[in-house]
């Protein structure tokens, strides 16, 4: 079989050898790994490891010094990557003086029939009482709420969440895992998550960054083996052990 | 998968243009700035028909001073002085929200992820604004009507090109308020910044009144020198060009430096290729440029007979004033003489002899100084005179020619004496009540 039709088959997203440096500080060092259709990624490392900035250079908000994004075996431009994936930013606040109604039908409408319904995802996420309020109003956890049904309103292929799970509280967290969980079957994921209970949970994969390099990647029972550790440590141990 | 097909592009340009719509109307600086507008358009209006009021009532009684009551200098040039004040100060604060405030909270790290070019974006943007600028003409065209009602004569061409002057500032102010804001951390940099330009203008042109030479020529180009042609009713290319090209750079500027994802070298090799063309096509309007006196007494403009005969004229002719640049008498030449002429004939060298006034009482060091010396085909002659009706007959003189003006209408100015004071709540008291309800209103994010 032709190797290139394998990859295409199966590999969704490839990035290839991403660096990024920010003047003489290097936040990125030849980062590369593949995501497989329909699954979920969770970058793992602490504060300050590059996670964000990974998931802006593949987006093409920043720029990169070298690096290849492949999908599906094809080479993308920054102008295509608007039509695979969609990036959900951390600490953002868009549109803050509108009310939220407002803004979540402006990113329905320009999304078109997402993939979700508006009304079922307001039901799921409890956005009902907030939606006559502005975003500003509202409190942190109702934020991080707007800000996951804009991400889940849109129609791309691929869904890079940054922190989806900041903010929330574990019940609420749990919800939000279950609300990610019936996506999954369609859309493949990422999610950059700095709680590691809450990314074992819901993460098939695993990708483990710090300071701007990949220092491991895998399942969490390939990550174990590669640390040697039995076959009921977390991943909080196994990211312990790796770092 | 496969790929997902883009939205229609004209579909989600008309959202994002009402969703940048809605962010202007929610913003309070919009309201305070309209708020701001309407009390001071109602005081210069109220002023200027004040005073042009007084001013007509020695006009009626002596009909030949009638002909110098024309409502576009004492009522129009005024009340649209308090948009001027509002664009320098106002608008830039309004202005600098529409990419400042995206990314300040985020907003344009989602924007910038719809299938829309950076530059489709800025131009979504700038109708917008451009959209809502145009509820600001609201007291504006109630000064219009108040003054129709109260019997005042409008020239349509007057108040368009007045308008048009005052659209073409506000277009620029715009634009540099953008790239201000794309290229600054902060709102208040970017307010800065703006500032910068517009009162450093204001002061470029209020240092340059009245001067020649160089500095004089900067005063002319600074954005408060160019609106005054337009105030003027004076329409050229090179002053419509300029405007264009000056708020089209910065606009382009500001599509090359909004998107983080370009590497630097890239935004900085584009910014020198759109400098370049701002300044083929600054130079090419200027260098030629065409005039159209839209004034109702085509006060800018010598008799029909006399234009022609003046584009007429093959060879050079020369002009050498012996005066002081700071003396009134030139500057009267400069306006009722040598500005019709510069717009009429082809090849006009003018020099300014370097000669300086002893002063009113004093004996001046140059016998030669108020003369002025003209040369053409070899031929010469002199006058101290700065009236284009001795002007014209020594030129023509020169040139052999004979010119019998065309008939034209005498206008007769347009005096009236009204008292307008209990007019004055709709701009005290509605127009701002209004405006504050619309803010109140959109507080409530309800736009």
């Amino acid at each position: 079989m032709d190797k290139n039709l394998t990859e295409q088959q199966t590999h969704e997203l490839s990035v290839i050898g991403i660096q990024k440096r920010f003047g003489t500080y290097q936040a990125l060092s030849d980062v590369s790994f593949t995501v497989t259709p329909g699954e979920i990624l969770g970058l793992i490392g602490p504060n300050g490891s590059g996670k964000s900035t990974l998931l802006e250079c593949i987006t093409g908000l920043l720029p990169v010094e070298s690096g290849t994004i492949k999908w599906q075996g094809r080479q993308l431009s920054v102008e295509n990557r608007k039509h695979v994936l969609w990036y959900q930013p951390d600490n953002i606040l868009p549109f803050a003086e509108q009310q939220v109604t407002t803004t979540l039908s402006f990113f329905q409408h320009i999304h078109g029939q997402g993939r979700m319904d508006i009304d079922q995802l307001i039901n799921r996420l409890e956005l009902s009482p907030m939606l006559e309020k502005p975003l500003k109003a509202l409190s942190k956890g109702y934020r991080r709420r707007v800000l996951l049904a804009i991400a889940l309103l849109s129609r791309q292929p691929l869904l890079m969440l940054d922190e989806p799970f900041d903010g929330f509280d574990l019940r609420q967290s749990l919800a939000v895992m279950d609300l990610l969980r019936d996506c999954r079957a369609n859309r493949t994921m990422i999610l950059s998550i700095h709680q590691l209970t809450e990314a074992e949970k819901i993460c098939d994969r695993f990708l483990l960054l710090d300071q701007g390099r990949v220092l491991a990647i895998g399942t969490l029972d390939e990550l174990r083996k590669q640390t040697g550790l039995s076959s009921n440590a977390t991943l909080e141990e196994v990211f312990l052990a790796i770092t | 998968m496969p790929l997902l097909e883009p939205p229609k592009k004209y579909q989600l340009a008309r959202l994002v243009l009402i969703q940048e719509i809605r962010g202007l109307l929610v913003s309070p600086a919009l309201w305070i700035m309209l708020i701001i507008v309407s009390l001071l358009v109602g005081y210069s209006f109220f002023q200027a028909v004040d005073l042009f009021s007084q001013a007509s009532r020695t006009a009626l009684s002596f009909p030949e001073m009638a002909s110098g009551m024309n409502p576009l200098e004492g009522i129009f040039v005024p009340t649209f002085g308090a948009y001027y004040l509002s664009q320098t100060l106002l608008l830039p604060f309004v202005a600098i929200r529409l990419i400042g405030l995206d990314k300040q909270s985020g907003a344009l790290k989602l924007l910038l992820q719809l299938p829309l070019s950076t530059l489709s974006l800025c131009g979504l943007k700038i109708t917008a604004i451009g959209l809502v600028w145009l509820i600001s003409l609201l007291p504006a065209a109630l000064a219009l009507i108040l003054w129709h009602n109260l019997g005042g004569h409008i020239y349509p061409p007057e108040i368009a090109i007045l308008v048009a002057g005052h659209g073409l500032y506000s277009l620029t102010v715009i634009s540099i308020a953008m790239f201000a804001s794309t290229i600054s951390d902060s709102l208040p940099t970017a307010a800065m910044f703006c500032l910068a330009v517009t009162l450093g203008s204001w002061v470029l042109d209020f240092a340059a009144s009245g001067q020649s030479g160089f500095l004089g020529t900067l005063g002319n180009l600074s954005l408060t020198g160019m609106l005054r042609q337009f105030e003027n009713g004076l329409l050229s290319t090179a002053y419509v060009a300029s405007f264009l090209s000056l708020a089209l750079f910065f606009f382009l500027l500001t599509a090359i430096w909004l998107h983080p994802g370009q590497r630097l070298f890239l935004k900085i090799g584009k910014s020198f290729a759109g400098l370049l063309v701002l300044c083929i096509v600054v130079s090419s309007t200027v260098l030629a440029p065409q005039y159209m006196d839209v004034t109702e007494n085509q006060r800018h403009s010598f008799n029909p007979a006399d234009s022609r005969a003046l584009q007429t004229l093959n060879k050079p002719l020369t002009i050498t004033i012996n005066l002081d640049p700071q003396d009134s008498r030139l500057l009267d030449l400069e306006q009722d003489v040598l500005a019709k002429l510069r717009r009429s004939v082809p090849k006009l060298n003018v020099t300014y002899a370097q000669i300086k006034s002893a002063g009113l009482f004093s004996a001046s060091e140059n016998d030669n100084y108020g003369l002025i010396q003209y040369e053409y085909g070899g031929r010469h002659d002199q006058s101290y005179s700065n009236s284009q009706n001795e002007i014209l007959p020594i030129i023509y003189n020169l040139v052999g020619l004979q010119v019998v003006p065309d008939s034209m209408p005498t206008y007769r100015g347009h005096p009236l004496a009204i008292e307008a004071t209990g007019s004055r709540w709709l701009f005290y008291i509605f127009l701002p009540l209004l405006f504050f309800c619309a803010a109140v209103y959109g507080r409530k994010g309800k736009w």
